[in-house]
């Protein structure tokens, strides 16, 4: 069975990348969202396997999300989504829990390593 | 203030990191240029951006923290759809009208251009940066400048803007980037570019 994956990011074009490459490789996207609110929401109700969440969003940032997402399951496998240069909160989200992290923009390599490793964790 | 040698430095180096920026980003080379840097009264130019009828499809941001600058990206609505096909390695010319892509592939290059620039200061000046997330708007390019503005004018008479414009490879789009600090920041640039 195909492992679920909530995808989590502000831009619909990125979201139609990340699902391009992720059902390429046999993955099922469960839902996608558009800011930390529906991000902790969606998980709740679907619990997927994955979730790939963008830093940052408005509403409510990937950082935030991460925090209550763990909260909720403290063994959800989360890959944070961020820009080429935005470091610092790539290592604020590394130490709070998140798995791994893809850059953007997206290398399929990288992508498929990244997800992969977090689910065979 | 003065706009001295070592602040265009800085200015530059920003720009350079933001056309690196994008170039990974769309995989085809981009070379942003800065136009000019200089002190603009924010009535005259106001005034003079009314004017301008052409269509275009802009994103915000907001740069806080140590340093704080209004952030505008806008490119001519029609060649916001070039670049979401590059984005989505599509051929160009697949998308044709605007739509929730487009305004998407503008939001995104414009989050990768303000990331370039505030690693110049997070890296090279250790300061702390913030990046709010961007608000994108697609009107007539003399309203998005409107709404730029709009919340500077009340604290500023005069703004300090950093003007570029970019060329993508084998596509000829012409981008703008806008860059105004306020006035605090100002100050922070001058001592930066005077420790150079």
């Amino acid at each position: 069975m195909s492992k679920k994956v909530l995808l989590v990011d502000d831009a619909p074009i990125l979201r139609l990348l990340l699902k391009d490459i992720l059902e390429k490789n046999g993955y099922e996207v469960v839902a996608e969202c558009s800011n930390g609110n529906e991000a902790v929401a969606k998980f709740k109700e679907l619990r997927p396997d994955l979730v790939t969440l963008d830093i940052i969003m408005p509403e409510k940032t990937g950082l935030e999300a991460l925090g209550e997402i763990l909260k909720i399951d403290p063994n959800a496998r989360i890959i944070m989504v961020t820009a080429i240069e935005d470091r610092e909160s790539l290592m604020k989200a590394l130490r709070s829990g998140a798995n791994d992290y893809i850059l953007k923009p997206f290398e399929e390599g990288r992508v498929i390593s990244a997800v992969k490793g977090t689910l065979d964790e | 203030m003065a706009i001295n040698k070592a602040l265009k430095f800085v200015a530059q180096l920003s720009i350079d990191k933001a056309s690196q920026a994008l170039s990974r980003f769309i995989r085809v080379g981009a070379k942003i240029e800065m136009d000019d840097i200089y002190m603009a009264d924010i009535s005259e130019i106001t005034g003079k951006l009314s004017a301008e009828s052409d269509e275009v499809v802009g994103a915000f941001i907001d740069l806080g923290g140590d340093v704080k600058f209004k952030f505008l990206f806008f490119v001519n609505a029609q060649d916001s759809c070039l670049l979401a096909d590059l984005i989505l390695r599509r051929p160009v010319g697949t998308t044709t009208t605007y739509d929730q892509y487009t305004s998407s592939a503008v939001q995104e290059i414009a989050n990768i251009l303000s990331c370039g620039i505030a690693s110049v200061f997070t890296s090279d000046f250790q300061l702390g940066i913030t990046i709010s997330p961007p608000t994108v708007i697609h009107d007539f390019v003399g309203t998005v400048f409107l709404e730029y503005f709009m919340s500077i004018a009340v604290e500023q008479n005069e703004v300090m803007m950093i003007e570029t414009t970019f060329k993508i490879v084998q596509q000829n789009i012409n981008c703008h980037m806008f860059i105004i600090p306020d006035s605090k920041t100002e100050k922070v640039l001058s001592y930066i570019s005077n420790t150079l």
